[in-house]
């Protein structure tokens, strides 16, 4: 964050392009910064995704593990997420300072993914009542630059399309106790299907319209922003009003309209590149921050 | 230390190093454009990210400011995802507290504080993936980190580690070699005054070997320092080529 | 509280001490304090004395379930704790430097040099354990924590014994002391730690210093050996740049150290074991020295006497005879004397002359014996005191 300080007559100027459909950095309302996405930079992880965009840096890690289920859905897996807030982000996270950030945030994300449409949790079952994969998604801010959640998801997303699920043998032993072997091939894997894992648009109200993607300079201006999970299809999966001002309930409804527009748009490149990306194999160099 | 051999008879270890091999050591400065410096440093699966905020007023209580130096502040922390278990607390716990107490020391001796009276730079030290080696990697992504930053200081801090496997000391040790039991030494050194700025041992070495192991660390940290100096004067290079068109 | 901080003149003063080669106490620069070891009651239960630093550690067991990596070995659990009546510095629940660096260097001088035989705190294998857990808390801070932390720790575990258990099946007995002797644990060796304090970037170095010595120390580099001459750690601190030789050397010091006291604790452990066979008292009642209350004792210092005589006898001789001055007394009035003379009071006075004047003024009248002395300090208005010659007094 590296904490920004705008001025009045900076945040005028702001205000006034936007009415004009013309941005700081020469962005149309409802465009995206420059994002940069790559997948299997940690090898420790069973699946890991860098995304920046412009400015802010978010690093996904996702590691699977076995566990007990849910009582109350017994054959289904589940997702654990937890957030962490670097120090390196700002100097103000340093030791305590970012949980209050990365405890919000990590909230925010369950509520998203916590319906049965988003991923198939039911594939994460070994089994029923016993055994179940728990996905624990780790997500570490290293930059922050305003649009954290648009990121986040971004990278979430990308990061379940690269996990590889070791897959599992259940085998009997003579005393009927059951024996869950994982299996060593690097190959034989299971692979999680994000078709229908929704990607988070927020959308931030400065002055009479709305932007998508704000920069923390433009998020100074705004006082009100609202985040909407939208998947594929355009299905609107979950929707937060955040910031301490008010929305009325025309500006609500335009501001979804757009975001179920831009959200659309943004799942098919992503699966392109994503598949493009995988399809390059074993040949293709890893970068990660070498770049 | 049964089981995994950790140096074969021909003189190979695990990963099909020689003795005194270093591993792949790959670095980059300025990877992010917010703070006043970063750098990202592979060195061999470990892989440190290192930024560097400063010098500034000092944050928080004013009684924590020096009249006559800056001081530093340092806060090692390992990713959840960066070791093979899955740690629940990324910093706080008293490992980790205790690594940014050497680092804060090893700056400490190094940085040219005299020049900021009342002042405060802050170095942040993340590890991504963690395979052995994981203060060295930090010390030397912080150097670099700090040089990208423009704080001056005495030399670079080149850190490595080093272990004794069967009277043959080895150089810079992986994960599966600090774990089996041996000792490890590791060094963090201003390679052209020779003079060490923290030397940190464990497990138990006999005091006739001890000349032997910090010999080599010591020549290992002179080749990290080469490394180093390379990153740096070529990533000025592309800086000032930047700059000037 | 906050420390009471060390004046600039004591911090010249020790640091131009040490360039002298002399220390406070009068110790070498390779010297250790006394060192005192005592048992108390209970088996696991160790006092240190360091001089007068003071640290009791406690060692204690139970049966735990293992680590899911190790099911075949015991777990050990080290605790430092500064309570704050050691030094008005320590607060109890601050988590500051020094406790997380002592915690931790006691943790890896013990724990990774594996001292203790773990495997043989295994019970049931993946079940039950033994989990020892050694509580060292400090109880008066005079510098020098980690060797004594660390000779406590060690004796206490040499001194512990747990209690034995008999496995049948899957069901644990645990006998009670009165049952069955209690069996001690099996101590490969014994780390001790060394401490070498660096003054003036390095040049200057002494073993085990003194809380003066730690307040104005450059670095410290710790190292921790056993008998058999294997360094189990080190570690420096504080922002000191070392050279190699400097390691080395204090390695070999270490190691004379280190037997030194390795021997002290053996022979402290055999004492205990001596006294408990043939009955005699033990415990930390017995090995307070009888002192009264009352009186103020004071341990006995060393003194260097070599030539005392004759540097005393040289000293008189240069030194000036000292003036003889035999102060008369001035009779003033009956019932009044006065026996030297007192200073001039000089609150209110605003011009040197008369200052000058009054000083005249009065030896002049010194030379007269038998005149009037005016005490000019004396809060009354005017007093005027005849000569005996007879008239009345007024005041």
């Amino acid at each position: 964050m590296a904490t920004i300080q705008v001025s009045e007559a900076e945040k005028v100027y702001i205000m006034h392009g936007v009415r004009d459909d013309s941005r700081v950095d020469g962005r149309g309302c409802e465009d995206y910064r420059h994002m940069e996405i790559e997948t299997d930079v940690v090898s420790n992880t069973d699946g890991s995704a860098k995304v920046s965009l412009g400015q802010t840096d978010i690093l996904v890690g996702i590691k699977a593990e076995i566990g007990r289920p849910r009582p109350m859905v017994p054959d289904e897996g589940y997702l654990e997420f937890f957030v962490d807030c670097s120090a390196n982000a700002t100097p103000e996270f340093e030791g305590r300072g970012g949980e209050e950030l990365g405890v919000e945030l990590s909230n925010n994300l369950y509520k998203v993914f916590n319906n049965r449409h988003s991923l198939d949790l039911r594939s994460l079952c070994i089994r029923p009542g016993e055994n179940c994969w728990v996905l624990y998604v780790d997500v570490l801010l290293l930059q922050c630059d305003g649009n954290l959640f648009d990121a986040m998801s971004i990278a979430i997303k990308a990061a379940l399309f690269n996990t590889r699920i070791p897959n599992v043998h259940i085998s009997e032993d003579e005393e009927g106790g059951k024996e869950i072997e994982l299996s060593d091939d690097p190959y034989d894997c299971m692979r999680l299907n994000v078709e229908n894992v929704p990607c988070i648009v927020t959308l931030c109200k400065i002055g009479h319209r709305h932007v998508v993607d704000a920069t923390l300079q433009e998020k100074s201006c705004s006082v009100a922003s609202l985040l909407i999970s939208v998947t594929h299809k355009g299905t609107v999966t979950c929707v937060r009003k955040l910031g301490g001002g008010s929305l009325d309930p025309d500006s609500i409804f335009e501001m979804t309209e757009t975001g179920k527009r831009v959200g659309k748009m943004l799942h098919v490149p992503l699966m392109e590149l994503l598949q493009k990306e995988e399809n390059l194999g074993r040949e293709r160099t890893k970068v990660g921050f070498l770049a | 230390m049964a089981g995994l051999e950790l140096l074969s008879d021909q003189g190979y270890r695990l990963d099909g190093r020689k003795a005194t091999e270093l591993r792949k050591l790959q670095a980059r400065m300025g990877v992010f454009g917010q703070a006043d410096g970063s750098a990202y440093m592979e060195q061999g699966n470990t892989k440190a990210l290192a930024v560097v905020y400063g010098p500034h007023e000092v944050r928080g209580s004013r009684s924590k400011s020096l009249h006559d130096r800056a001081v530093i502040n340092c806060q090692y922390s390992m990713a959840t995802f960066s070791t093979a278990e899955r740690k629940r607390r990324p910093h706080g716990d008293r490992k980790s507290s205790e690594m940014s107490l050497h680092l804060k020391q090893t700056f400490e001796a190094a940085v040219l504080t005299q020049l900021y009276p009342r002042s405060q730079i802050d170095i942040y030290v993340k590890i991504l993936q963690s395979d052995g080696g994981n203060y060295s990697a930090c010390v030397n992504a912080a150097t670099l980190a700090l040089v990208d930053a423009g704080i001056p200081m005495r030399d670079y801090v080149c850190a490595c580690t080093a272990g004794f496997v069967e009277d043959t000391p080895l150089a810079d040790l992986c994960h599966a070699e600090e774990s089996g039991g041996g000792t490890t030494l590791s060094l963090a050194l201003l390679p052209r005054s020779e003079s060490i700025a923290l030397v940190q041992m464990d497990a138990r070495l006999h005091q006739d070997h001890l000349p032997a192991l910090m010999e080599a660390a010591t020549v290992a940290c002179k080749g990290l320092s080469k490394v180093l100096d390379d990153v740096v004067r070529q990533h000025l290079q592309e800086v000032s080529v930047q700059t000037r068109e | 509280m906050r420390e009471t901080p060390l004046s600039n003149c004591e911090r010249d003063f020790l640091l131009k001490s040490i360039e002298a080669k002399k220390r406070l106490d009068g110790r070498q620069t390779y010297d250790y304090r006394n060192i005192k070891i005592t048992f108390g009651t209970d088996y696991g239960c160790c006092t240190v004395c360091l001089g007068k630093t003071r640290v009791l550690a406690q060692v204690s067991c139970e049966l735990v379930p293992p680590k899911d990596a190790r099911p075949t070995e015991g777990l050990m659990f080290f605790n430092l704790e500064l309570s704050p009546m050691a030094s008005p510095g320590f607060q109890s629940n601050r988590q500051s430097e020094l406790l997380v660096t002592l915690n931790r260097q006691l943790e890896r001088c013990l724990r990774n040099s594996r001292c203790i035989d773990t495997e043989s705190l295994c019970v049931i294998s993946g079940e039950k354990v033994w989990q020892i857990r050694v509580d060292v808390h400090v109880l008066n801070h005079d510098g020098n924590l980690m060797d004594a932390a660390s000779v406590a720790a060690i004796s206490a575990l040499s001194h512990f014994k747990r209690p034995e258990v008999a496995i049948q099946g899957r069901d644990v007995t645990v006998f009670s002391p009165e049952e069955r002797d209690p069996v001690p644990l099996s101590v490969y060796h014994m780390p001790i730690c060394v401490s070498f304090a660096f003054f003036q970037q390095g040049t200057y170095l002494l073993v085990d210093p003194c809380e003066k010595e730690e307040q104005v120390m450059d670095g410290l580099l710790v190292i921790a050996m056993n008998k058999h001459r294997e360094i189990c750690f080190i570690q420096s601190s504080g922002g000191i740049m070392l050279l190699k030789d400097q390691v080395l050397r204090c390695s070999k010091i270490a190691s004379v150290k280190v037997s030194e006291i390795t021997e002290l604790i053996s022979k402290a452990l055999e004492n205990d074991k001596r006294v408990r066979k043939e009955g005699g008292k033990f415990g930390f009642a017995e090995s307070v020295a009888k002192e009264r209350i009352t009186v103020l004792t004071r341990e006995e210092a060393p003194l260097e006497m070599t030539d005392v005589q004759a540097t005393a006898d040289e000293i008189i001789s240069k030194a000036d005879a000292p003036p003889e001055v035999v102060p008369s007394p001035v009779i003033v009035a009956t019932g009044t004397g006065q026996v030297g003379e007192g200073l001039q009071s000089t609150w209110g006075l605003e011009d040197d002359d008369d200052e000058e004047e009054e000083m005249s003024d009065l030896t002049e009248r010194e030379k007269k014996k038998d005149e009037v002395m005016v005490i000019s300090d004396s809060e009354e208005e005017e007093v005027v005191i005849l000569n005996q010659a007879g008239q009345s007094k007024c005041s």
